[in-house]
């Protein structure tokens, strides 16, 4: 725990700093929350009420909001542990998880700060209506950042070999968007696209979470927990396995600290 | 391998290499070009023994592979072959107690600092990393912070250090856990002449004599290690191809006799002749004063009969001597006579 707060006392001086960069993002989730809303305000999209029970502006809300967190956990590893501070964190006597936990924790506290400002601005602003299963919201949201962790070591290792270009945090971010169920349901898109969805494990945390935001119970929703979890335990440690195996070549090859 | 009380570090046959690829000279530029696979023996079957309390520097030439040493010694490489025990310990199979043993400063020392941290918070930050006691830590970061010479810059933001003072202040953190074997990887490369003595005589004095510490120093001037280290191994191709005291290593090439003179208005092409000279092995030029037209020659000669030649060389062709002097040779010398190669001063 020591350890674990100078990481965070780190982290907020050297956030703090940057006042104008902490201005803006604050308005950044603001005006975000705002676009977002009257969209769903104004916008129709049947589909989506018939799925989730939701209006489109709560559906909007939840999507933009814990995207956050899952954008947080996909560049995690390869902010940690870049080529530029990789040989001091690899020399000292701390180990790499307590590395990557310890750096990470300030970006997810700012993160739910921003989850906050979205949520605030859909209840304050525009009649969004959450029922919310604090158990399975930690539960979800863990099994979500857990598996984005394991792509963003996934990522970081083949960073770590290549320098430069990681085409897995592409494509993730890609069918996030494309397939995630983030910002529409996937059933709007036709059947053939629809399909790449189910193999995708934001999909089941994006359906699970506006779920548990919204008064589901945990047995409720468990066909799409059950996958999310086992997608979270194969990725999760295949993250790790191949991050491991890229920084221990990249070692016997004497290439850490290329660029 | 045994470990022994005596060596604060010890290597035996380490071995590291690294597996390139080169385009081969026909394909130079052409984007998809066969590449061809070469290794490289970075650290080639070395063998080495440290003394605890020892300030050993190690010389040699760019690529020589002293880095690579350094960054098995800290378990930062996997070794290929051999064994490197580092305060007794294994760097292959006991890395957690050879880190704990170490303080490390790389070449380049300011990796890894926050830059909108102050000099104080960045140490904070590393002695929470590297298990210094919470109790007492306060005391021990000022400690440093005053050992190198920064108390007063303490509370400056790290973005707003020179160059000396982001190499004093990697300096500090690899002394903040008080390990007893120091691995300073060039850690005046870089630095003006007042920031690099104060670094060497901090070194010295503080280091050495004051606390007793092990230092492995590598380096390509050779001024640093003459004038501070116990013993001096020159490193070239991976290998130590001597290893001894500076004065010892002085000796080596006392073989031949030095002469330094300064002359006016010799050509280059007068200079190409002197090289060419019977019993002249190595001729180093150097511009003096241009204006004046005066150039500063440092001739090797294989024996002291050809120095009168020379002189009768500058006489016949009417070149001006401004200063002469005989010379002991340098540890430069022996450095040259065994790597074959020039090095930085």
């Amino acid at each position: 725990m020591d350890k674990i707060y100078y990481f965070m006392k780190r982290d907020i001086i050297s956030f703090s700093t940057y006042k104008t960069n902490m201005l803006l993002m604050v308005l950044s989730a603001v005006f975000g929350a705002l676009s977002y809303a009257f969209l769903g305000a104004n916008a129709q999209m049947q589909s989506v009420l018939e799925m989730y029970n939701i209006s489109l502006t709560t559906y909007l809300i939840i999507g933009i909001a814990f995207n956050t967190y899952l954008s947080q956990s996909l560049t995690l590893v390869q902010k940690t542990i870049n080529p530029w501070s990789l040989e001091e964190v690899l020399v000292s006597p701390t180990g790499l998880v307590t590395f990557i936990v310890g750096s990470s924790l300030w970006g997810f506290i700012w993160s739910t700060g921003t989850i906050v400002i979205y949520l605030a601005v859909g209840i304050l602003a525009f009649g969004v209506v959450l029922s919310i299963n604090i158990v399975g919201t930690l539960l979800v949201v863990a099994l979500g950042i857990g598996t984005f962790i394991g792509f963003s070591m996934i990522g970081a290792g083949i960073l770590i070999l290549t320098k430069q270009g990681d085409p897995v945090t592409t494509l993730i971010t890609i069918a996030t968007s494309l397939f995630g169920n983030v910002l529409f349901p996937p059933q709007v898109m036709p059947i053939q696209l629809q399909v790449i969805s189910y193999f995708v494990p934001q999909y089941y945390f994006f359906t699970t979470i506006r779920q548990v935001l919204t008064g589901s119970s945990l047995l409720s929703i468990l066909p799409d927990l059950t996958i999310l979890i086992l997608m979270c335990a194969v990725i999760l440690p295949l993250g790790y396995y191949i991050y491991s195996w890229c920084l221990q070549t990249a070692r016997k090859n004497g290439t850490l600290s290329w660029f | 391998m045994t470990a022994s009380k005596e060596y604060a570090i010890e290597t035996r046959n380490l071995t590291k290499t690294y597996k390139s690829k080169i385009k081969t000279a026909k394909n130079q530029r052409s984007l998809f070009s066969h590449k061809e696979k070469r290794i490289v023996a970075a650290v080639n079957h070395l063998d080495l023994q440290i003394r605890q309390g020892e300030l050993f520097g190690l010389l040699g030439p760019n690529g020589a592979g002293k880095t690579t040493l350094v960054k098995v010694l800290c378990t930062l490489l996997p070794p290929d072959e051999g064994t490197a025990l580092v305060n007794g310990f294994d760097v292959s199979k006991q890395q957690m107690q050879v880190k704990q043993s170490i303080g490390t400063l790389f070449s380049v020392g300011e990796r890894g600092f926050f830059w909108r941290l102050n000099g104080y918070s960045n140490l904070e930050f590393y002695a929470a990393i590297y298990n210094v006691p919470r109790n007492g830590r306060k005391e021990r970061i000022i400690e440093v912070m005053e050992l190198v010479g920064l108390k007063e810059h303490a509370f400056d933001f790290f973005q707003k250090y020179s160059g000396g003072m982001k190499r004093k202040l990697a300096l500090a953190r690899t002394l903040l856990a008080d390990p007893p074997i120091l691995l300073l990887d060039e850690p005046t490369t870089g630095l003006d002449v007042t920031s690099s003595r104060a670094i060497r005589d901090f070194i010295k004095n503080d280091l050495i004599k004051k606390t007793g510490k092990t230092v492995l120093y590598t380096t390509h001037y050779i001024e640093e290690v003459a004038q501070m280290c116990n013993r001096v191994g020159i490193m070239n191709k991976g290998k130590i191809i001597a290893l001894d005291t500076p004065d010892a290593l002085k000796d080596m090439a006392k073989k031949g006799e030095v002469a330094e003179l300064v002359v006016k208005n010799m050509s280059s092409a007068q200079v190409q002749a002197l090289r060419g000279m019977a019993g002249v092995e190595e001729v180093a030029a150097q511009v003096q004063d241009a204006v004046l037209g005066q150039t500063r020659l440092r001739i090797r000669l294989t024996d002291v009969d050809a120095l009168p030649r020379v002189l009768d060389f500058f006489f016949k062709e009417k070149i001006k001597l401004v200063n002469f002097k005989q010379e002991e040779p340098t540890l430069e010398d022996a450095f040259i006579e065994l790597t074959g190669a020039g090095v930085g001063r």
